[in-house]
């Protein structure tokens, strides 16, 4: 075909939805501010920006597995984190020592949750909405069991209280960990072999294959590094809210998706640019605080939430009939 | 006859792509016009606008003397234009009868009248392919079949002006010639036909005129009938260059006679049987036959593609076992595989990303990736092919058929190639991209003594560029031509091999 | 020439190990389990119960294997399960019998619109269908929960014939007797798949799988693929509305939460009733199998005594078992029967 005008470079795509999501960021913020009072302060943003680091960590997940390819998703995020979060509370018991036996307690659950997960979607082909579905309620089942008759105990180290509640000044110390994260995060997916292969297996997993990837193994370890994120993210909001209880989690996963969509990453795999994603869930957060803003409250919160992800799925959806 | 379809100055664009500029075409009652030319040149765009796929943004349609404009397939179809697709239009899980009447089913008030509908099925199907049981399912069909049902079910609604757009491809040469006849036959009936395809020969043996376009648009039509047919004036058309006379490449490899990958009784289920052979250092080893018989499954298998192969190979003496893609690599036994879109490219992602992705998963590969070294490699692969493009950056996607698949050849460039499958290279690409290619792999195997095994649909690559050609039926090698026993002739008898073995019917 | 003995053998293993004939097989063995079990299970009133424990389910798979077979799956099914329970209960007054029709009315409006909005999305703003019903789902809870906060609501009497005639009032006695063995969600069950019987004989049931085979395909058909994937979630919503109706006529209360458990379940009994997860394939009343293997395996783990505790794990595991073994099989079926041929 002959090509003329601009250069349809891949840059200058993901550049464009990073724009648009910052200026609906922008955008609700100046709403919001006429709506209620100090919307638009620092402190309220700041806050806002805290509660999304939460979501953007759960995105991290989402986004790795959707990456990998296949249509993937991981519905489990939530409850591996509850999980963790009532398993560990009661080893920490409000005290240091035992942080580090935590921390592994909580990578060994990620690894099985997410290596399940994994052998499932990659090995057997089942559809990872589904299975991961299915380990969410058998996830919940567990802590059913766990927790039947007996009280949540425990109580998280002051180390991760200090990461995940508290704040240096006014700057909330989750901002510095998800800063650190984004870096870290940025490094191993554009820069190292590791990211090139997994966008490679979601982009076109036979050409990987043939490539010589073990395209099976790559999409498994997808969903390992999601599941021992979402576990250690559990740590996280086990620190951030003092005490552990059933529905920790759960209510971060559709969030979490709605993010990874709004910052632009496809759902078939291939592609994703976890800046846009951090702007995806600082953006939905902000929705959020508008809508409990107008009380709206928990009804208000889903339909809210529902009507975004719906609007924006029908926005970024690309593969319209083209004319 | 009758001037039945006018089309002029189409213009269309996707995107920041210009498909077409100025696009022409017209076709007469009764005759079979030939669209020619390589890919990206917008013959296909012309096709689907004048099939209601597309809407021209500018240009006009007129068809039966009328200005036209369709807004989907099936107002094309209702006012008798019909296309039959390159990518077929059938749904595997439903039979060939329910297939051909998709879409148009024969209803009796609310409900379906399925008997009508499969009588109507058996009549075109008896005329085009007789024996075929209509009430399979098509994922039960060769490819061949599948084509047939496809056009069946173009006819059945009983068009006045038939576009075929590469008909032709998964069919075998008796098939072909079927094909043709019953063209010829609609054409009598007064049916007016647009015919696509690569290979020349069959536009020169069935066409009554054919338009060549180039670049968005047509820059020639030549009626072949009354200026008769020559293809090299055709080849320079779709080309732009001016005649020259093709290079018959006589050169024969550096072949030093040492055997670098031996094959001994590979087996794949039915798909390959007892498939042995000797692959020679420096020799391109060819495989031909009729479609669908094999060669494909041959190609992916000694790429480690299917892991229960049965049988031995040897590379250069030593045993190895190709269970996964990662081990054929491994061995630079190097593949480019049939269809480039979904086995080869990541559409999406920048020419750099695919030409550098198999040097990732060495061994030994450091963590990071070292833009500024694989970068100038890339520039220099995108030398040596001459990959047309504005940059490393650009998606592949963007690429003309031709330019894709020397990124599929690229990726492998920097690796030290032992065994270079190829598995129809030049399907679906350009004379002169095609060109380019051969022209490469031919140096790399005299310089560099690489050795080769060409899968060709098109029977006149393997006779141009082969030492020894092995022609394959229903997964076996039936015969092994060599030096002037290579020709046409020859490759298309052994094709329809029968020999000593009873028709099994 | 391929050769006809193979093909032919080929055909016909790939027939025997059609999911949908082993189901039936593996339906005979549950029910011999599950009466073995429980004694008095053929026994009329202990039947009967049956039947009512099943029947939301079987219409809910139902729904689910017309919107698989297209191709598509829905995820907000229980979501918008609750959110008709909701709705019927927010509109009925117990003490005017009039609200019950109004509630009739004004939910089925509202399952039509959520068909329509699901497969909007789905077929003209070609979103994944998983990903558009995972977000619907939130929609129908939060407008569930501004319905109803917290279960409960109104309900007439004669709405129970939903359920069991046996409960309302002035229901004359052979009526009563009626029910006594032909319980109501039989007669939903049998309108439905009586429904499906015509539709399959009419071009939109050809459409149906046509689109669920290959969509691109049957848009060059010239199929209006988006119509035909609405057409499907519609349907789909109509027999979610069928199964509100008996669980409002069973519980006179409405709750936003009570159907998520039955998403999982509907998509475990369409695929072990022989519904392809890649859609084109399988029959609704092969489903119907389905659901009843499901169910049936719910019941023995009762019998057996295990734990309500326990009750979500093993619903999840059961969930994952039944979709790994379905998805297992078919490749099994499919490899053995494409070694034959040509592979891509």
């Amino acid at each position: 075909m002959v090509r003329r005008g601009g250069p349809l470079s891949k840059s200058y795509d993901r550049n464009k939805k990073l724009i648009a999501a910052f200026l609906a960021i922008v955008f609700l913020f100046v709403v919001g501010h006429f709506i209620v009072p100090n919307f638009l302060s620092l402190n309220q943003i700041l806050i806002t920006v805290k509660l999304a680091s939460f979501i953007a960590l759960f995105s991290l997940c989402q986004m790795i597995v959707m990456a990998a390819g296949g249509a993937g998703l991981d519905l489990s995020v939530g409850y591996t984190a509850t999980m963790t979060a009532i398993f560990t509370a009661s080893i920490m018991n409000g005290r240091n020592e035992n942080l580090w036996l935590a921390i592994l307690v909580a990578l060994g659950f990620g690894l099985a949750v997410g290596f399940s997960n994994g052998f499932l979607s990659a090995y057997l082909k089942l559809p990872s909405l589904v299975v991961t579905l299915a380990m969410s309620q058998i996830l919940q089942g567990i802590i059913n069991v766990y927790t039947a008759g007996a009280l949540i105990t425990g109580k998280p180290s002051p180390v991760l209280q200090i990461v995940a509640a508290k704040s240096t000044g006014t700057f909330p110390n989750i901002i510095f960990l998800l800063i650190l994260v984004t870096a870290v995060v940025m490094v191993l997916l554009y820069r190292t072999k590791w990211g090139a292969t997994l966008f490679g297996v979601g982009e076109n997993e036979t050409a990987a294959y043939l490539s010589g990837v073990n395209t099976r193994r790559v999409r498994t370890i997808a969903f390992i590094m999601s599941g021992t994120l979402a576990s250690l993210i559990g740590l996280l909001l086990l620190g951030n809210m003092g005490v552990a209880f059933k529905d920790m989690g759960s209510d971060y996963v559709l969030p979490s998706i709605a993010a990874a969509v709004v910052g632009g990453v496809s759902l078939s795999g291939g592609d994703g640019n976890y800046i846009g994603v951090i702007l995806g869930a600082i953006l939905l957060q902000a929705l959020l605080n508008l809508l409990v803003a107008l009380g709206w409250g928990d009804a208000g919160k889903w339909v809210g939430f529902g009507i975004v992800l719906y609007a924006l799925l029908a926005a970024y959806v690309s593969n319209r009939r083209g004319r | 006859m009758v001037k039945i379809l006018e089309a002029k100055g189409i213009k269309k664009r996707f995107g920041g792509v210009v498909a077409l500029s100025n696009g022409n075409l017209s076709a007469q009652t009764g005759q079979i016009t030939g669209l020619l030319g390589a890919n990206g040149s917008g013959k296909s765009t012309m096709s689907k606008i004048i099939a209601g796929v597309y809407s021209a943004d500018a240009g006009e349609v007129i068809y039966d003397r009328k200005v036209v404009h369709y807004a989907n397939p099936h107002e094309a179809r209702s006012n008798g234009i019909a296309m039959v697709y390159q990518n077929l239009s059938l749904v595997a899980n439903l039979t060939v009868w329910q297939n051909i009447v998709l879409g148009a089913e024969e209803k009796r008030g609310l409900l379906l009248d399925d008997r009508q509908s499969r009588e109507l099925s058996r009549e075109i199907v008896e005329q085009l392919l007789p024996g075929l049981d209509i009430r399979r399912t098509i994922d039960s069909l060769s490819p061949g079949e599948m084509q047939i049902v496809e056009i069946a079910k173009a006819i059945s609604k009983r068009p006045r002006l038939l576009i075929l757009d590469e008909p032709t491809a998964a069919l075998e040469l008796a098939q072909v010639k079927s094909l043709f006849s019953h063209m010829r036959n609609l054409a009598a009936q007064g049916i007016a036909i647009v015919f696509t395809s690569h290979r020349l020969w069959e536009v020169m043996e069935i066409c009554d005129d054919t338009v060549v376009f180039r670049n968005g648009e047509n820059v020639a039509q030549v009626d072949l009938n009354r200026d008769g047919r020559d293809p090299e004036k055709i080849i320079s058309h779709i080309t732009g260059e001016t005649a020259r006379t093709r290079q018959k490449t006589t050169l024969r490899a550096a072949n030093t006679g040492a055997s670098v990958l031996k094959v001994s009784n590979l087996g794949y289920g039915t798909v390959l049987r007892n498939v042995s052979f000797d692959l020679k250092k420096g020799e391109i080893l060819g495989i031909g036959g009729l479609a669908e018989q094999g060669q494909r499954e041959l190609m992916l298998a000694l790429a480690g593609y299917y892991p229960e192969t049965s049988g031995e190979v040897e590379l250069e003496g030593r045993r190895i076992r190709l269970s996964h893609p990662a081990a054929a690599v491994r061995n630079r036994i190097l593949l480019v595989p049939g269809d480039r879109e979904s086995e080869g490219l990541f559409l999406r992602h920048s020419i750099f990303s695919n030409i550098v992705f198999p040097r990732l998963g060495a061994r030994g590969h450091p963590l990071f990736t070292p833009f500024s070294k694989y970068k100038e490699e890339c520039r220099k692969t995108i030398d040596t092919l001459t990959i047309r493009t504005a940059g490393l950056d650009m998606p592949v996607r963007t690429l003309s058929g031709g330019n894709q698949q020397k990124v599929v050849v690229g990726k492998w460039l920097s690796f030290d190639t032992k065994v270079l499958l190829l598995s129809d290279p030049a399907k679906g690409v350009d004379v002169g991209a095609k060109r380019d290619l051969y022209d490469y792999i031919t140096r790399r195997v005299r310089e560099d003594a690489m050795s080769v095994i060409l899968y060709a649909s098109d029977n006149e690559e393997l006779v141009d560029f082969c030492d020894r050609v092995m022609i394959m039926y229903e997964g076996q090698i039936v015969a092994t031509l060599e030096g002037e026993a290579i020709n046409a002739d020859r490759i298309i008898e052994s094709s329809m091999h029968v020999g000593n073995r009873q028709e099994d019917r | 020439m391929k050769p006809t003995n193979t093909r032919r053998l080929a055909s016909l293993v790939s027939m025997v190990v059609r999911p949908e004939y082993s189901s039936l097989l593996i339906l005979v063995v549950m029910v011999a389990i599950a009466a073995a079990l429980q004694r008095n299970f053929f026994q009329g009133p202990s039947l009967l119960l049956t039947i009512d424990a099943f029947g939301p389910l079987i219409l809910l798979t139902m729904g689910q294997a017309v919107v698989m077979v297209t191709g598509l799956f829905d995820l907000s099914s229980g979501a918008a399960l609750s959110l008709y329970t909701c709705i019927l209960t927010y509109v009925m007054r117990t003490d005017q019998p009039a609200t019950g029709i109004a509630a009739i009315l004004i939910t089925f409006v509202a399952a039509v619109a959520v068909g329509i909005i699901n497969g909007f999305g789905a077929g003209y703003l070609r979103v994944s269908p998983v990903v558009v019903t995972f977000a619907t789902s939130f929609l129908w809870l939060g407008i569930g929960l501004f319905l109803r906060p917290t279960p409960g609501g109104q309900s007439v009497n004669w709405f129970n014939a939903f359920y069991d005639l046996r409960n309302v009032d002035g229901m004359p006695s052979f009526l009563k007797s009626v029910s006594s063995v032909v319980p109501p969600v039989l007669i939903l069950i049998l309108v439905g798949c009586l429904f499906w019987y015509f539709l399959s004989k009419a071009r939109t049931g050809r459409y149906l799988y046509a689109v669920g085979g290959n969509e691109e395909s049957a848009y060059r058909s010239g199929i209006d693929t988006a119509r035909v994937q609405i057409i499907a979630y519609v349907i789909n919503s109509v027999f979610i509305f069928l199964a509100a109706l008996f669980f409002v006529g069973q519980n006179q209360s409405g709750d936003a939460r009570f159907g998520d458990p039955f998403t999982l379940r509907t998509i475990a009994s369409a695929v072990v009733g022989g519904i392809a997860l890649t859609g084109g394939r399988g029959s609704i009343f092969f489903a119907i199998v389905g659901a009843l293997i499901i169910n049936l395996v719910n019941k023995i783990i009762f019998f057996a005594n295990i734990p309500y505790a326990y009750g979500t794990l093993v619903a999840g595991v059961i969930v994952i078992v039944a979709i790994g073994g379905a998805q297992l099989y078919s490749a099994y079926g499919k490899r053995a029967a494409s070694k034959g041929r040509v592979q891509r």
